[in-house]
């Protein structure tokens, strides 16, 4: 362990450092190394704001007080006790390869929000800004330099957008849910639940029921968006839900990436995260949407951490249209997560690339679905799982090919990567044609790390555990290469961070 | 058990349960087991589509329907045997008709030494210890519901057994023939099949049917493989294409046991096929390969789960459909490898063929792995054939139609490729391109 420790130390350096000054003296430099050794999950500290919270429970009351606190019109308030009441009626769901106790949905508070409302970013709590900037978030300055545009939520209400004038010029709308529901109630009740509608699922019902904010983005007729969306995602509070509703519209011809971080602070209660985000695309439209998922993931005996359970969908309503769905999952205690495609458009194209990496005691169940409806359509999915510890790492996914799917086409690759003796790594792929000039093709590996390609690096003077980073590097490669460049940098971080004390 | 899943179904079979006279009633442990899987089978009635074993294939339609006890006329309906003959195949046979042995046309007499093979019914009027393990089973997962009915309800069957390190040179042959009776008949078969330590055996098992009928069967098949045993087991399913029959194999190898299971799926309206094969003992392996060729409306759903356990273990899997018309081709192949399971190489393929807007696919390969010296890998695809091949061929005068199926034939032949026996893979080419889609 005392010879895994010194890299360790390094990897972990690695990531307290500026990103631009990676140099060998500064890892080296024994006060940072201290320092990173006291923090294993560096987004794990608690923010001291004055909090407001809805008491805990969950009743028509509770539901009818938060649409309220919101100022929501009629409308919203009776969507969401639509949504509430088909909730009850639902059982938990319990086909995946979970091992989780019930979930207490009674003893979660379902709205928490900082005291004071902001109204700008200048009157935004300067503890809140340091928040973010310990997460790295580009919000404020910091945005306008790494030319990004934020829309932070932090604990259920939006507390700052940036980039708003330039992207209004362009006709873009990016703003906080609630906001769009005050300010556009045609576009949010055009498209909200038309995708996922509100009794999809038990998780997607109860998130229609109690979601307290999300991004909303519409991208008009023929825009290319100018600058990368971007939301930040991270749970404060102490026994709260995060239930944020994400919908993001693209007009005929429109494109616009859009990227999601979560962070969540290090606590010993499961905390419980159940979002929801809708993606439509029109004729030609195309989405690209890209996660880094980094909950906090419960310590090394499965005590804490996030249950992340999200419904993720797109629909490619016009022809043509294209939805791409990259995910880097490194965090939370469970992960429930199936980002699909609904490719309804005539030769609409459907991607799914996704790492997702277990240590610990981590459970993950994720994977995609393609359905194909249109003429011609096309989806291609790439899913790379690592275990290590005493996780388990299962891909699920469906490709369906239906009846009128002229000429569909898919392509899945699923690999899957052990480290260690006592992770599960499981491929339960599905696959249902009924359309005979369709080709799913489905390929699956499960390896472990090689002896040979370890003793290489090893012999070449690189540690053992650098060099398993350079192997998961290798192996997410394919991923990796369709985020935006500076999630790349940040994934693979995680993925040095996260695997730490996994070899040896 | 609510009354609403009383179905028609449950129903009969209840009625059945109650007024059988089966051999070895009376034996304690016997009666207990089948005592507590009808307990079970009231319990649990039919699954439906919400359970993931079941998930591709609805019994709605089964579970309205009512079959009678047995067939008064099992022991002396007239059987043209030349029908079914397999080239090559001669050697000692077990015949069933309808569910009943049929003594007159079995061939077990003169057997090799180191070989038993007997009727269930005879056996239980024995000795019957020896099964108690096999037949004491209770079916706890609510997805073998008709393995609990064969626990309830089966009267005879095959026990077969190869004495230690015998070696049995001619192929074992099981003939099941189905006939039409004055009303639907369910009947229910039972095999215990044991190879000795470094025994070695071939069997192939058929199922035939002397007209159309609507009859449903039941199967359910033990087979344990000693250290070193070898098995070579073939299943040709021809039965009625009006006809329901769910198989139910449960494998065990002990170590450096070698089996290869091959199964030809030609016959049926609905066929339900489950093979769950265990990798007990270290350097055990197991081959398998099947093929089904649907037209019409017919449904066929196999479940393969290998499991490996030991140190070792070598698994590989081969498997072809082809769905053509209304059919429904439905495939599961789920490779387990356990914790501690080192040098486990488990590799599976699942290819398909689609020929028809009307016809469906279901594959779904499964890798479940706890162990991390290991190299596991399955692939699937649903597709057509090879434009460039069929262009290869009609370039060379073969009409389309012919050049289809030639290609179809091939690609489905591919499974069989391995099997020593000529004969045997002359006999399924022939069924193969009778059954499929020609000129």
């Amino acid at each position: 362990m005392t010879n895994a420790h010194d890299d360790t130390k390094n990897t972990m350096t690695t990531e307290t450092t500026e990103r631009s000054d990676l140099s060998a003296t500064t890892l080296r430099d024994n006060a940072e190394v201290a320092e990173a050794l006291g923090r294993r999950y560096e987004a794990g500290f608690v923010t001291d704001i004055e909090t407001e919270y809805l008491p805990p429970g969950l009743s028509e009351d509770i539901v009818r007080q938060l649409s309220a606190l919101k100022k929501e019109p009629e409308w919203m308030t009776e969507w969401r006790l639509k949504a509430y009441r088909h909730w009850l009626t639902m059982p938990t769901p319990d086909w995946a390869k979970l091992n989780l106790k019930p979930i207490d949905y009674q003893s979660i508070s379902y709205y928490a929000a900082p005291k004071s409302g902001p109204k700008s970013l200048d009157e935004v709590d300067p503890k809140l800004l340091e928040t973010y900037d310990k997460l790295g978030v580009p919000l404020h300055e910091r945005a306008k330099l790494a030319g990004v545009a934020v829309d932070a939520v932090f604990d259920s209400v939006s507390v700052g957008t940036t980039f708003r004038k330039e992207l209004a010029e362009a006709g873009v709308i990016f703003c906080s849910m609630s906001e769009a529901i005050r300010e556009h109630p045609e576009l949010v009740q055009k498209y909200l639940g038309s995708v996922v509608p509100t009794g999809d699922n038990f998780f997607a019902a109860l998130n229609s029921a109690v979601f307290s904010d999300g991004s909303f983005v519409f991208i008009p007729k023929g825009v290319r968006c100018p600058m990368e969306l971007s939301t930040y995602f991270r749970i404060n509070a102490i026994n709260t839900g995060q239930f944020e509703r994400t919908l993001i519209v693209c007009e005929d011809d429109a494109y616009v990436s859009y990227l999601e971080g979560c962070t969540a602070p290090m606590r010993d209660e499961n905390q419980l995260h159940a979002a929801v985000v809708e993606l439509v695309a029109l004729e030609r439209a195309q989405i690209k949407y890209s996660t880094v998922q980094n909950w906090y993931p419960g310590d090394e005996n499965g005590v804490g951490g996030i249950y992340n359970f999200v419904t993720k969908r797109g629909d490619c309503r016009g022809n043509d249209s294209k939805i791409s769905w990259t995910q880097v999952e490194t965090g939370s205690a469970i992960t429930w997560k199936y980002p699909s495609c609904v490719l309804r458009g005539d030769r609409s194209v459907g991607e799914f690339y996704s790492v997702a990496l277990t240590h610990h005691r981590q459970q993950a169940d994720t994977g995609t679905k393609m359905i194909h409806i249109g003429k011609g359509t096309k989806s291609k999915i790439v899913s790379k799982g690592i275990s290590a510890g005493r996780s388990s790492n299962s891909y699920r996914g469906l490709v369906k090919v239906e009846k009128g799917a002229e000429g569909a086409r898919n392509y899945t690759q699923c690999d899957s990567l052990l480290i260690g003796k006592k992770c599960g790594a499981h491929t339960f792929p599905y696959m249902e044609v009924k359309n005979p000039t369709a080709i799913v093709e489905h390929e699956a590996t499960t390896s472990k790390i090689s002896d040979d390609q370890l003793f290489y690096c090893r012999s070449r003077g690189i540690g053992e555990e650098d060099a398993v980073s350079m192997i998961v590097d290798g192996f997410c490669k394919q991923v990796f290469r369709e985020l935006p460049m500076e999630f790349a940098v940040e994934a693979k971080k995680l993925l040095e961070v996260s695997l730490e004390g996994a070899v040896g | 058990m609510s009354e609403a899943q009383r179905t028609p179904f449950v129903e009969s079979l209840l009625e059945a349960a109650a007024q059988a006279q089966l051999p070895g009633s009376g034996i304690g442990w016997l009666d207990a087991a089948r005592r507590e899987n009808l307990d079970a089978f009231v319990a649990g009635g039919l699954p439906d589509t919400r359970m993931e074993a079941w998930k591709y294939t609805a019994l709605r339609a089964l579970g309205q329907r009512r079959f009678a006890a047995g067939d008064a006329q099992a022991s002396t309906r007239a059987i043209e045997m030349d029908r079914y003959a397999l080239a090559g195949i001669d050697g000692p046979s077990l015949v069933f008709v309808n569910g009943v042995f049929r003594q007159d046309l079995s061939r077990a007499d003169n057997l090799p030494a180191g070989l038993t093979l007997q009727p269930l019914s005879q056996v239980l009027k024995g000795d019957a210890e020896p099964l108690r393990f096999a037949l004491s089973r209770h079916y706890r997962d609510g997805g073998d519901v008709f393995a609990r009915l064969n626990a309830v309800l089966a009267g005879d069957g095959v026990v077969l057994r190869v004495a230690a390190n015998a070696k049995i040179a001619q192929t074992v042959r099981l003939l099941f023939v189905g006939a039409p009776a004055d009303a639907a008949l369910a009947s229910h078969v039972r095999q215990v099949i044991e190879l000795g330590e470094g025994a070695e055996l071939s069997l192939v098992e058929q199922h035939v049917a002397t007209d159309s009928h609507q009859n449903l069967g039941t199967q359910v098949t033990d087979i344990v493989l000693r250290q070193g045993a070898k098995l070579r087991h073939v299943t040709l399913q021809d039965a009625s294409d009006a006809s329901t029959l769910v198989r139910h194999d449960s494998l065990q190898l002990d170590a450096e046991a070698h089996a290869a299971m091959y199964a030809l799926e030609l016959g049926g309206s609905l066929v339900r096929h489950d093979l769950h094969a265990v990798l007990a003992g270290d350097k055990s392996r197991l081959d398998t390969g099947g093929v089904f060729a649907l037209r019409g409306r017919q449904h066929v759903d196999t479940q393969m789960s290998i499991r490996h356990q030991a140190l070792n273990t070598t698994s590989e899997s081969v498997w072809r459909g082809v769905a053509d018309e209304r059919s429904r081709g439905v495939f599961r192949g789920a490779i387990v490898v356990a914790e501690g399971a080192d040098g486990s190489d488990a590799s599976l393929s699942s290819k398909n063929l689609l020929l028809s807007a009307q016809a469906e696919i279901d594959t779904k390969p499964e890798l479940e792995i706890y162990a991390d010296e290991v190299k596991a890998a399955h692939g699937a695809t649903v597709g057509q054939l090879d434009e460039r091949s069929l262009f290869y061929l009609r370039s060379r005068g073969i009409p389309l139609a012919e050049a289809r199926a030639m290609l179809t034939a091939a690609f489905c032949r591919a499974v069989f490729e391995s099997l020593p026996d000529e004969g045997l893979r002359e006999h399924i080419n022939e069924r193969l391109m009778a059954q499929l889609p020609s000129a």
